[in-house]
Protein backbone atom coordinates (compact mmCIF):
# COMPACT_ATOMS: atom_id res chain seq x y z
CA UNK A 1 0.00 0.00 0.00
CA UNK A 2 1.41 3.21 -0.67
CA UNK A 3 1.92 5.61 2.37
CA UNK A 4 -0.76 8.45 1.07
CA UNK A 5 -3.30 5.25 1.09
CA UNK A 6 -3.30 4.70 4.54
CA UNK A 7 -5.09 7.82 5.59
CA UNK A 8 -7.63 7.77 2.57
CA UNK A 9 -8.63 3.99 2.80
CA UNK A 10 -10.17 4.57 6.26
CA UNK A 11 -13.04 2.05 5.80
CA UNK A 12 -10.69 -0.58 4.21
CA UNK A 13 -10.49 -3.58 5.62
CA UNK A 14 -7.12 -4.12 7.65
CA UNK A 15 -4.64 -5.51 5.40
CA UNK A 16 -0.63 -6.58 5.97
CA UNK A 17 -0.01 -2.63 4.87
CA UNK A 18 1.47 -3.72 1.51
CA UNK A 19 -0.49 -4.15 -1.86
CA UNK A 20 1.41 -6.39 -4.88
CA UNK A 21 0.98 -4.30 -7.92
CA UNK A 22 -0.24 -6.24 -10.33
CA UNK A 23 -0.44 -9.88 -10.08
CA UNK A 24 -3.49 -11.46 -8.35
CA UNK A 25 -2.61 -11.78 -4.62
CA UNK A 26 -1.44 -15.34 -3.73
CA UNK A 27 -1.90 -16.71 -0.34
CA UNK A 28 -0.94 -14.98 2.64
CA UNK A 29 -0.40 -11.67 0.91
CA UNK A 30 -2.84 -8.93 0.16
CA UNK A 31 -6.47 -9.69 -1.09
CA UNK A 32 -6.67 -8.82 -4.85
CA UNK A 33 -8.12 -5.45 -5.36
CA UNK A 34 -10.56 -4.25 -7.31
CA UNK A 35 -10.92 -0.35 -8.33
CA UNK A 36 -14.14 1.18 -9.97
CA UNK A 37 -14.39 4.44 -11.08
CA UNK A 38 -17.90 5.76 -11.32
CA UNK A 39 -21.00 5.51 -9.11
CA UNK A 40 -24.14 5.61 -11.63
CA UNK A 41 -25.78 2.14 -12.73
CA UNK A 42 -22.56 0.43 -13.68
CA UNK A 43 -20.09 1.34 -11.32
CA UNK A 44 -22.05 0.84 -7.97
CA UNK A 45 -23.78 -2.31 -9.11
CA UNK A 46 -20.42 -3.93 -9.99
CA UNK A 47 -18.49 -2.81 -6.50
CA UNK A 48 -21.64 -3.95 -4.97
CA UNK A 49 -21.92 -7.19 -6.38
CA UNK A 50 -18.40 -7.91 -6.21
CA UNK A 51 -17.61 -6.28 -2.70
CA UNK A 52 -20.61 -8.74 -1.35
CA UNK A 53 -20.16 -11.84 -3.61
CA UNK A 54 -16.37 -12.50 -2.91
CA UNK A 55 -17.54 -12.06 0.66
CA UNK A 56 -14.21 -10.01 2.14
CA UNK A 57 -11.72 -12.32 -0.78
CA UNK A 58 -11.57 -9.06 -2.56
CA UNK A 59 -10.48 -5.01 -1.84
CA UNK A 60 -13.09 -3.04 -3.44
CA UNK A 61 -13.05 0.62 -4.21
CA UNK A 62 -15.71 2.97 -5.61
CA UNK A 63 -14.15 6.60 -7.02
CA UNK A 64 -17.46 8.64 -7.41
CA UNK A 65 -16.98 12.47 -6.47
CA UNK A 66 -20.44 12.93 -5.56
CA UNK A 67 -21.67 12.18 -2.32
CA UNK A 68 -25.00 11.90 -3.68
CA UNK A 69 -26.54 10.33 -6.53
CA UNK A 70 -29.17 11.52 -8.70
CA UNK A 71 -30.91 9.71 -10.95
CA UNK A 72 -31.30 10.56 -14.72
CA UNK A 73 -33.11 7.70 -15.09
CA UNK A 74 -36.85 9.13 -14.12
CA UNK A 75 -35.28 12.89 -14.29
CA UNK A 76 -37.66 13.06 -16.90
CA UNK A 77 -40.36 11.89 -14.28
CA UNK A 78 -39.20 14.92 -11.81
CA UNK A 79 -39.60 17.37 -15.28
CA UNK A 80 -42.98 16.35 -15.23
CA UNK A 81 -44.18 16.54 -11.84
CA UNK A 82 -44.89 12.64 -11.39
CA UNK A 83 -41.56 12.97 -8.62
CA UNK A 84 -39.67 15.24 -6.00
CA UNK A 85 -36.36 16.09 -6.98
CA UNK A 86 -35.85 14.17 -3.18
CA UNK A 87 -36.94 10.91 -4.99
CA UNK A 88 -34.56 10.46 -7.37
CA UNK A 89 -31.72 11.60 -5.40
CA UNK A 90 -30.05 8.50 -3.60
CA UNK A 91 -26.66 8.34 -0.99
CA UNK A 92 -24.40 5.10 -0.96
CA UNK A 93 -24.51 4.55 2.69
CA UNK A 94 -25.64 0.80 2.41
CA UNK A 95 -22.31 0.25 0.21
CA UNK A 96 -19.65 0.44 2.79
CA UNK A 97 -22.00 -2.47 4.83
CA UNK A 98 -21.38 -5.01 1.46
CA UNK A 99 -17.46 -4.52 1.95
CA UNK A 100 -17.00 -1.68 -0.60
CA UNK A 101 -14.69 1.22 0.36
CA UNK A 102 -15.81 4.47 -0.64
CA UNK A 103 -13.48 7.42 -2.31
CA UNK A 104 -15.50 10.38 -3.00
CA UNK A 105 -12.90 11.93 -5.30
CA UNK A 106 -12.69 12.14 -9.04
CA UNK A 107 -10.72 9.90 -11.19
CA UNK A 108 -7.97 12.10 -12.85
CA UNK A 109 -6.17 8.97 -14.76
CA UNK A 110 -5.60 5.64 -15.45
CA UNK A 111 -2.00 4.26 -16.26
CA UNK A 112 -2.37 0.87 -17.43
CA UNK A 113 1.03 0.31 -17.51
CA UNK A 114 1.79 0.30 -13.87
CA UNK A 115 -2.19 -0.94 -13.14
CA UNK A 116 -2.79 2.20 -10.96
CA UNK A 117 -5.77 4.89 -11.06
CA UNK A 118 -4.42 8.56 -9.84
CA UNK A 119 -7.24 10.53 -8.00
CA UNK A 120 -7.62 14.45 -8.16
CA UNK A 121 -6.20 14.94 -4.84
CA UNK A 122 -3.08 13.08 -5.76
CA UNK A 123 -4.02 9.64 -3.96
CA UNK A 124 -2.77 6.66 -6.13
CA UNK A 125 -4.93 3.64 -6.04
CA UNK A 126 -3.50 0.01 -7.51
CA UNK A 127 -5.75 -2.26 -8.99
CA UNK A 128 -5.77 -5.83 -9.98
CA UNK A 129 -9.10 -5.38 -12.31
CA UNK A 130 -10.64 -1.76 -13.12
CA UNK A 131 -13.89 -1.34 -13.57
CA UNK A 132 -14.47 1.93 -15.84
CA UNK A 133 -18.11 3.15 -15.40
CA UNK A 134 -17.77 7.07 -16.52
CA UNK A 135 -21.21 7.34 -17.88
CA UNK A 136 -20.63 10.39 -21.58
CA UNK A 137 -19.18 13.51 -21.72
CA UNK A 138 -21.21 15.90 -23.77
CA UNK A 139 -19.66 17.32 -27.27
CA UNK A 140 -20.19 21.04 -26.73
CA UNK A 141 -18.83 21.61 -30.26
CA UNK A 142 -21.63 19.40 -31.70
CA UNK A 143 -24.15 22.32 -32.09
CA UNK A 144 -22.80 25.33 -33.51
CA UNK A 145 -23.64 28.77 -31.83
CA UNK A 146 -23.80 26.92 -28.34
CA UNK A 147 -20.97 25.59 -25.64
CA UNK A 148 -20.81 24.76 -22.35
CA UNK A 149 -21.15 28.79 -21.35
CA UNK A 150 -24.77 28.54 -22.53
CA UNK A 151 -25.91 25.59 -20.56
CA UNK A 152 -27.18 27.73 -18.29
CA UNK A 153 -29.59 29.45 -21.02
CA UNK A 154 -30.04 26.47 -23.02
CA UNK A 155 -30.16 23.91 -21.07
CA UNK A 156 -29.02 20.12 -21.79
CA UNK A 157 -30.35 18.42 -18.66
CA UNK A 158 -28.40 15.34 -19.84
CA UNK A 159 -26.49 14.79 -16.69
CA UNK A 160 -28.56 14.97 -14.13
CA UNK A 161 -28.46 17.74 -10.77
CA UNK A 162 -28.05 21.42 -11.21
CA UNK A 163 -29.10 21.15 -14.66
CA UNK A 164 -32.42 18.72 -14.50
CA UNK A 165 -34.13 21.35 -11.96
CA UNK A 166 -33.19 24.31 -14.70
CA UNK A 167 -34.65 22.63 -17.32
CA UNK A 168 -37.78 22.27 -14.88
CA UNK A 169 -37.73 25.90 -13.71
CA UNK A 170 -37.58 26.98 -17.20
CA UNK A 171 -40.31 24.64 -18.84
CA UNK A 172 -42.69 25.68 -15.32
CA UNK A 173 -41.84 29.56 -16.73
CA UNK A 174 -42.62 28.81 -20.45
CA UNK A 175 -46.00 30.88 -20.86
CA UNK A 176 -49.07 29.72 -23.18
CA UNK A 177 -48.42 30.64 -26.26
CA UNK A 178 -44.53 30.50 -26.22
CA UNK A 179 -42.63 28.04 -28.08
CA UNK A 180 -40.05 25.43 -26.76
CA UNK A 181 -37.51 23.65 -29.16
CA UNK A 182 -35.44 20.74 -28.49
CA UNK A 183 -32.51 19.77 -30.60
CA UNK A 184 -32.29 15.89 -30.15
CA UNK A 185 -29.29 13.79 -30.48
CA UNK A 186 -28.18 12.15 -33.32
CA UNK A 187 -26.85 8.44 -32.42
CA UNK A 188 -25.46 6.64 -30.47
CA UNK A 189 -26.40 8.90 -27.28
CA UNK A 190 -27.43 7.83 -23.64
CA UNK A 191 -31.02 6.94 -23.13
CA UNK A 192 -32.73 6.59 -26.78
CA UNK A 193 -36.22 7.22 -25.58
CA UNK A 194 -35.49 9.82 -23.54
CA UNK A 195 -35.60 13.20 -25.39
CA UNK A 196 -38.96 12.03 -26.56
CA UNK A 197 -40.51 10.78 -23.04
CA UNK A 198 -38.63 14.25 -22.34
CA UNK A 199 -41.49 16.19 -24.72
CA UNK A 200 -44.29 14.20 -23.21
CA UNK A 201 -43.37 15.52 -19.86
CA UNK A 202 -43.08 18.90 -21.21
CA UNK A 203 -46.27 18.65 -22.46
CA UNK A 204 -47.65 17.25 -19.87
CA UNK A 205 -46.55 20.01 -17.62
CA UNK A 206 -47.56 22.76 -20.28
CA UNK A 207 -51.15 20.99 -20.70
CA UNK A 208 -51.84 20.72 -16.84
CA UNK A 209 -50.82 23.98 -16.75
CA UNK A 210 -53.62 25.23 -19.39
CA UNK A 211 -50.86 26.44 -21.49
CA UNK A 212 -52.55 24.61 -24.35
CA UNK A 213 -51.42 27.06 -26.77
CA UNK A 214 -47.41 26.60 -26.37
CA UNK A 215 -45.61 24.10 -28.78
CA UNK A 216 -42.71 22.02 -28.85
CA UNK A 217 -40.44 21.49 -31.53
CA UNK A 218 -37.96 18.69 -32.02
CA UNK A 219 -35.36 19.14 -34.49
CA UNK A 220 -33.80 15.92 -34.95
CA UNK A 221 -31.27 14.46 -36.93
CA UNK A 222 -32.56 11.18 -37.19
CA UNK A 223 -34.96 9.77 -39.58
CA UNK A 224 -36.44 7.68 -36.55
CA UNK A 225 -36.87 7.10 -33.32
CA UNK A 226 -37.17 4.74 -30.16
CA UNK A 227 -40.53 3.85 -29.75
CA UNK A 228 -41.41 6.57 -32.19
CA UNK A 229 -44.74 5.26 -33.23
CA UNK A 230 -46.47 5.39 -29.89
CA UNK A 231 -44.80 7.90 -28.84
CA UNK A 232 -46.71 10.15 -32.17
CA UNK A 233 -49.68 8.29 -30.86
CA UNK A 234 -49.91 9.50 -27.49
CA UNK A 235 -48.79 13.36 -28.51
CA UNK A 236 -51.87 13.06 -30.86
CA UNK A 237 -53.93 11.67 -28.40
CA UNK A 238 -53.28 13.74 -25.39
CA UNK A 239 -51.36 16.64 -26.81
CA UNK A 240 -53.16 17.75 -30.18
CA UNK A 241 -51.13 20.50 -31.84
CA UNK A 242 -48.89 20.88 -29.36
CA UNK A 243 -45.76 18.48 -30.05
CA UNK A 244 -44.11 18.69 -33.65
CA UNK A 245 -41.88 16.48 -34.38
CA UNK A 246 -39.08 17.36 -37.56
CA UNK A 247 -36.90 14.55 -39.46
CA UNK A 248 -34.00 16.00 -41.26
CA UNK A 249 -35.45 15.74 -44.09
CA UNK A 250 -37.82 18.02 -43.23
CA UNK A 251 -36.04 20.65 -41.39
CA UNK A 252 -32.95 20.65 -43.85
CA UNK A 253 -30.20 20.48 -40.77
CA UNK A 254 -30.08 22.63 -38.07
CA UNK A 255 -27.81 26.04 -39.36
CA UNK A 256 -27.08 26.59 -35.45
CA UNK A 257 -28.47 28.75 -32.29
CA UNK A 258 -28.36 31.81 -30.63
CA UNK A 259 -28.34 32.19 -27.03
CA UNK A 260 -28.30 35.54 -26.73
CA UNK A 261 -31.63 35.43 -28.82
CA UNK A 262 -33.03 32.34 -28.01
CA UNK A 263 -32.71 31.58 -31.69
CA UNK A 264 -32.71 28.02 -33.46
CA UNK A 265 -31.92 28.14 -37.40
CA UNK A 266 -32.96 25.23 -39.31
CA UNK A 267 -32.71 25.16 -43.32
CA UNK A 268 -36.32 25.23 -42.77
CA UNK A 269 -37.35 27.24 -40.66
CA UNK A 270 -35.98 30.13 -37.91
CA UNK A 271 -37.41 30.13 -34.28
CA UNK A 272 -37.07 33.46 -33.12
CA UNK A 273 -37.56 34.31 -29.43
CA UNK A 274 -38.11 30.61 -27.92
CA UNK A 275 -38.97 30.15 -24.44
CA UNK A 276 -37.20 27.33 -23.93
CA UNK A 277 -34.44 25.61 -25.84
CA UNK A 278 -33.09 22.40 -24.94
CA UNK A 279 -30.06 21.35 -26.68
CA UNK A 280 -28.86 17.74 -26.31
CA UNK A 281 -25.56 17.38 -27.99
CA UNK A 282 -23.39 14.67 -29.44
CA UNK A 283 -22.04 12.25 -26.64
CA UNK A 284 -18.83 10.52 -25.69
CA UNK A 285 -17.59 8.03 -23.31
CA UNK A 286 -16.91 9.85 -20.17
CA UNK A 287 -13.31 11.71 -20.57
CA UNK A 288 -11.31 9.71 -18.35
CA UNK A 289 -12.14 6.57 -20.65
CA UNK A 290 -11.29 8.46 -23.51
CA UNK A 291 -7.68 9.53 -21.62
CA UNK A 292 -7.02 6.10 -21.05
CA UNK A 293 -7.30 4.91 -24.68
CA UNK A 294 -9.92 2.92 -23.79
CA UNK A 295 -12.35 4.65 -26.98
CA UNK A 296 -12.23 3.75 -30.46
CA UNK A 297 -12.37 6.36 -33.59
CA UNK A 298 -16.18 6.28 -32.17
CA UNK A 299 -15.78 8.25 -29.16
CA UNK A 300 -16.80 4.95 -27.27
CA UNK A 301 -15.42 2.20 -25.84
CA UNK A 302 -15.10 -1.77 -27.89
CA UNK A 303 -15.80 -4.23 -25.25
CA UNK A 304 -15.76 -8.25 -25.14
CA UNK A 305 -18.88 -9.63 -25.63
CA UNK A 306 -18.09 -12.89 -23.67
CA UNK A 307 -16.96 -10.67 -20.62
CA UNK A 308 -17.56 -6.53 -20.58
CA UNK A 309 -13.60 -6.79 -20.74
CA UNK A 310 -12.05 -3.64 -22.82
CA UNK A 311 -11.40 -4.63 -25.93
CA UNK A 312 -8.19 -2.94 -25.49
CA UNK A 313 -6.87 -4.27 -22.46
CA UNK A 314 -7.94 -7.50 -20.34
CA UNK A 315 -7.16 -5.90 -16.71
CA UNK A 316 -10.15 -3.12 -17.42
CA UNK A 317 -13.70 -3.36 -17.76
CA UNK A 318 -16.04 -1.14 -18.67
CA UNK A 319 -19.75 -0.75 -18.63
CA UNK A 320 -22.40 0.89 -19.37
CA UNK A 321 -23.53 4.21 -21.45
CA UNK A 322 -19.28 4.57 -22.33
CA UNK A 323 -19.00 1.42 -24.47
CA UNK A 324 -20.04 0.00 -27.46
CA UNK A 325 -22.69 -2.52 -26.39
CA UNK A 326 -23.73 -3.95 -29.93
CA UNK A 327 -27.46 -4.35 -29.94
CA UNK A 328 -27.90 -2.88 -26.03
CA UNK A 329 -29.22 0.76 -25.85
CA UNK A 330 -27.34 3.33 -23.63
CA UNK A 331 -29.95 3.00 -20.43
CA UNK A 332 -29.37 2.46 -16.88
CA UNK A 333 -31.11 -0.51 -17.23
CA UNK A 334 -28.27 -1.51 -19.54
CA UNK A 335 -25.19 -0.63 -17.41
CA UNK A 336 -26.68 -2.35 -14.28
CA UNK A 337 -27.09 -5.91 -16.34
CA UNK A 338 -23.46 -5.51 -17.94
CA UNK A 339 -22.21 -4.86 -14.22
CA UNK A 340 -23.41 -8.00 -13.03
CA UNK A 341 -21.47 -9.96 -15.98
CA UNK A 342 -18.69 -8.41 -15.01
CA UNK A 343 -18.92 -8.90 -11.62
CA UNK A 344 -19.09 -12.32 -12.26
CA UNK A 345 -15.49 -12.26 -14.09
CA UNK A 346 -14.06 -10.26 -11.97
CA UNK A 347 -14.46 -12.34 -9.02
CA UNK A 348 -14.31 -16.10 -11.44
CA UNK A 349 -10.63 -14.11 -12.25
CA UNK A 350 -9.47 -13.20 -9.00
CA UNK A 351 -10.97 -15.88 -6.22
CA UNK A 352 -11.65 -18.46 -8.91
CA UNK A 353 -15.19 -18.35 -7.97
CA UNK A 354 -17.21 -20.00 -10.89
CA UNK A 355 -18.78 -17.87 -14.33
CA UNK A 356 -21.35 -18.78 -16.57
CA UNK A 357 -22.28 -17.35 -19.67
CA UNK A 358 -23.02 -14.25 -19.73
CA UNK A 359 -26.83 -12.97 -20.68
CA UNK A 360 -27.90 -9.47 -20.57
CA UNK A 361 -31.33 -7.58 -20.24
CA UNK A 362 -33.27 -4.34 -20.74
CA UNK A 363 -36.54 -2.45 -20.71
CA UNK A 364 -37.16 1.56 -21.26
CA UNK A 365 -40.63 2.49 -19.91
CA UNK A 366 -41.52 5.66 -21.28
CA UNK A 367 -44.39 7.90 -19.30
CA UNK A 368 -45.94 9.97 -21.61
CA UNK A 369 -49.10 11.65 -19.45
CA UNK A 370 -50.63 10.06 -16.22
CA UNK A 371 -51.26 6.37 -16.67
CA UNK A 372 -49.87 6.08 -19.94
CA UNK A 373 -46.68 4.11 -20.44
CA UNK A 374 -44.73 2.63 -22.79
CA UNK A 375 -41.96 0.36 -22.38
CA UNK A 376 -39.18 -1.81 -24.65
CA UNK A 377 -36.88 -4.42 -24.07
CA UNK A 378 -34.79 -7.16 -24.60
CA UNK A 379 -32.61 -10.10 -23.66
CA UNK A 380 -29.36 -10.39 -25.20
CA UNK A 381 -26.25 -12.59 -25.28
CA UNK A 382 -22.69 -12.60 -26.75
CA UNK A 383 -23.02 -13.84 -30.23
CA UNK A 384 -21.31 -12.79 -33.39
CA UNK A 385 -18.70 -11.03 -32.01
CA UNK A 386 -20.64 -8.26 -30.16
CA UNK A 387 -23.57 -8.14 -27.90
CA UNK A 388 -26.74 -9.41 -29.67
CA UNK A 389 -30.64 -9.25 -28.99
CA UNK A 390 -32.23 -12.85 -29.01
CA UNK A 391 -35.61 -11.15 -28.44
CA UNK A 392 -36.58 -7.46 -28.16
CA UNK A 393 -40.75 -6.02 -27.88
CA UNK A 394 -41.96 -2.71 -27.94
CA UNK A 395 -45.03 -1.46 -27.03
CA UNK A 396 -47.91 -1.44 -29.69
CA UNK A 397 -50.34 1.37 -31.38
CA UNK A 398 -53.80 0.89 -29.73
CA UNK A 399 -53.00 -0.73 -26.23
CA UNK A 400 -55.62 -0.70 -23.85
CA UNK A 401 -55.74 2.01 -20.72
CA UNK A 402 -55.80 -0.96 -18.59
CA UNK A 403 -52.36 -2.03 -20.18
CA UNK A 404 -50.78 1.54 -20.11
CA UNK A 405 -51.68 2.42 -16.64
CA UNK A 406 -49.94 -1.31 -15.71
CA UNK A 407 -46.92 -0.59 -17.56
CA UNK A 408 -46.77 2.82 -15.18
CA UNK A 409 -47.08 0.65 -12.29
CA UNK A 410 -44.55 -1.60 -13.70
CA UNK A 411 -42.09 1.65 -14.30
CA UNK A 412 -42.56 2.52 -10.74
CA UNK A 413 -41.59 -0.69 -9.11
CA UNK A 414 -38.69 -0.62 -11.97
CA UNK A 415 -37.18 2.36 -10.32
CA UNK A 416 -37.68 1.30 -6.84
CA UNK A 417 -35.82 -2.41 -7.67
CA UNK A 418 -32.84 -1.22 -9.87
CA UNK A 419 -31.90 1.47 -7.42
CA UNK A 420 -32.44 -1.22 -4.59
CA UNK A 421 -30.08 -3.24 -6.74
CA UNK A 422 -27.55 -0.94 -7.10
CA UNK A 423 -27.64 0.97 -3.79
CA UNK A 424 -30.02 -0.49 -1.19
CA UNK B 1 -44.09 -31.45 -10.77
CA UNK B 2 -42.66 -33.83 -8.71
CA UNK B 3 -39.68 -34.73 -10.73
CA UNK B 4 -38.91 -31.19 -11.44
CA UNK B 5 -39.40 -30.49 -7.78
CA UNK B 6 -36.94 -33.33 -6.90
CA UNK B 7 -34.11 -32.61 -9.39
CA UNK B 8 -32.79 -29.47 -7.82
CA UNK B 9 -31.60 -31.21 -4.72
CA UNK B 10 -29.10 -34.07 -6.42
CA UNK B 11 -27.72 -31.47 -8.94
CA UNK B 12 -27.11 -28.59 -5.23
CA UNK B 13 -25.40 -31.23 -4.00
CA UNK B 14 -23.41 -32.28 -7.14
CA UNK B 15 -22.79 -28.57 -7.71
CA UNK B 16 -21.44 -28.38 -3.87
CA UNK B 17 -19.10 -31.11 -4.86
CA UNK B 18 -17.40 -29.22 -7.71
CA UNK B 19 -17.02 -26.32 -6.44
CA UNK B 20 -14.47 -26.71 -3.95
CA UNK B 21 -12.21 -28.71 -6.80
CA UNK B 22 -12.48 -26.41 -10.04
CA UNK B 23 -14.16 -23.82 -11.73
CA UNK B 24 -17.22 -24.46 -13.50
CA UNK B 25 -17.46 -25.15 -17.06
CA UNK B 26 -19.59 -22.97 -19.20
CA UNK B 27 -22.58 -24.81 -19.02
CA UNK B 28 -24.03 -25.23 -16.18
CA UNK B 29 -25.83 -27.75 -13.96
CA UNK B 30 -29.16 -27.15 -13.31
CA UNK B 31 -29.90 -26.19 -9.41
CA UNK B 32 -25.71 -25.27 -9.12
CA UNK B 33 -27.21 -22.18 -5.99
CA UNK B 34 -24.55 -19.95 -7.42
CA UNK B 35 -25.74 -20.30 -11.24
CA UNK B 36 -29.36 -19.83 -9.58
CA UNK B 37 -28.34 -16.58 -7.77
CA UNK B 38 -26.33 -15.11 -11.15
CA UNK B 39 -29.61 -15.77 -12.98
CA UNK B 40 -31.32 -14.27 -10.39
CA UNK B 41 -29.18 -11.17 -10.87
CA UNK B 42 -31.39 -10.46 -13.98
CA UNK B 43 -34.71 -10.67 -11.96
CA UNK B 44 -33.50 -8.22 -8.77
CA UNK B 45 -33.31 -5.19 -11.45
CA UNK B 46 -36.93 -4.85 -10.70
CA UNK B 47 -38.09 -7.53 -8.56
CA UNK B 48 -36.55 -6.06 -5.02
CA UNK B 49 -34.41 -9.39 -3.24
CA UNK B 50 -36.08 -8.28 -0.13
CA UNK B 51 -39.10 -9.20 -1.23
CA UNK B 52 -40.79 -5.42 -0.82
CA UNK B 53 -43.69 -4.78 -2.87
CA UNK B 54 -43.44 -1.33 -4.26
CA UNK B 55 -45.28 -1.79 -7.96
CA UNK B 56 -43.40 -5.61 -8.99
CA UNK B 57 -44.72 -8.48 -7.47
CA UNK B 58 -42.43 -10.18 -4.97
CA UNK B 59 -41.32 -13.53 -5.79
CA UNK B 60 -39.39 -14.38 -3.00
CA UNK B 61 -39.57 -17.44 -0.70
CA UNK B 62 -42.10 -18.89 -3.53
CA UNK B 63 -42.48 -22.50 -3.51
CA UNK B 64 -40.30 -23.90 -6.34
CA UNK B 65 -43.28 -25.48 -8.44
CA UNK B 66 -45.19 -22.59 -8.44
CA UNK B 67 -42.65 -20.57 -9.09
CA UNK B 68 -41.42 -22.94 -12.53
CA UNK B 69 -45.04 -23.16 -12.86
CA UNK B 70 -45.40 -19.70 -13.96
CA UNK B 71 -42.15 -18.70 -15.29
CA UNK B 72 -43.26 -21.23 -18.00
CA UNK B 73 -46.81 -19.70 -18.44
CA UNK B 74 -45.23 -16.59 -19.64
CA UNK B 75 -42.93 -18.59 -21.65
CA UNK B 76 -45.68 -20.21 -23.00
CA UNK B 77 -47.17 -16.69 -23.49
CA UNK B 78 -50.13 -17.79 -21.76
CA UNK B 79 -49.54 -14.96 -19.20
CA UNK B 80 -49.22 -11.82 -20.83
CA UNK B 81 -46.79 -9.45 -19.81
CA UNK B 82 -44.17 -8.65 -22.39
CA UNK B 83 -40.97 -8.17 -20.50
CA UNK B 84 -41.70 -11.30 -18.75
CA UNK B 85 -42.10 -13.35 -21.88
CA UNK B 86 -38.85 -12.01 -22.76
CA UNK B 87 -37.19 -13.08 -20.27
CA UNK B 88 -38.46 -16.50 -20.18
CA UNK B 89 -38.62 -16.79 -23.65
CA UNK B 90 -34.20 -18.04 -23.10
CA UNK B 91 -34.84 -20.18 -20.10
CA UNK B 92 -34.54 -23.25 -20.24
CA UNK B 93 -36.12 -26.22 -17.96
CA UNK B 94 -32.83 -26.14 -16.01
CA UNK B 95 -32.77 -22.39 -15.82
CA UNK B 96 -36.03 -22.41 -14.11
CA UNK B 97 -34.94 -24.82 -12.01
CA UNK B 98 -32.09 -23.32 -10.37
CA UNK B 99 -33.63 -19.97 -9.94
CA UNK B 100 -36.79 -22.00 -8.24
CA UNK B 101 -34.40 -23.51 -6.13
CA UNK B 102 -32.67 -20.31 -4.96
CA UNK B 103 -35.79 -17.74 -4.81
CA UNK B 104 -37.24 -21.21 -2.71
CA UNK B 105 -34.54 -20.38 -0.36
CA UNK B 106 -35.22 -16.90 0.21
CA UNK B 107 -37.12 -15.25 3.08
CA UNK B 108 -38.41 -11.83 2.80
CA UNK B 109 -37.18 -9.25 5.28
CA UNK B 110 -39.13 -9.00 8.11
Amino acid sequence: MKADRRTFLKGAAATTGVFALGAPAVLGQAKPKVVVIGGGPGGATAAKYIARDAKGALEVVLVEPLKEFVTCFHSNLYLGGFKTFEEITHTYDKLPGYGVTLAHQMASAIDRDKKQVRLADGVTLSYDRLVVSPGIDLKYDSVPGWGKEHEETMPHAWKPGAQTKLLKAKLDAVPDGGVIVMIAPDNPYRCPPGPYERVSMMAHVLKTAGKTKAKIVIIDPKKTFSKQGVFQEGWEKHFPGMVEWLAPDIHSGLKGVDPKTNTVETGFETYKNCALVNVIPKQTAGKIALDAGLANESGFCPIKPETMQSAKDDNIYVLGDATIAGDMPKSAFSANSQAKVAALMVRGELTKSPTFPARYANTCWSLITTDDTIKVGGSYAAKDGKISAIDTFVSKAGESAALRKENQVENMGWYSGITNDMLG
Amino acid sequence: MSERGARPKTLVALGLGLAGLILFPAEASAADPAYGEYLSSECVSCHRRDGQDKGIPPIVGWPPEQFIAVLQSYKTKDRKNEVMQTITGRLSDDDMAALAAFYGSLKPAP
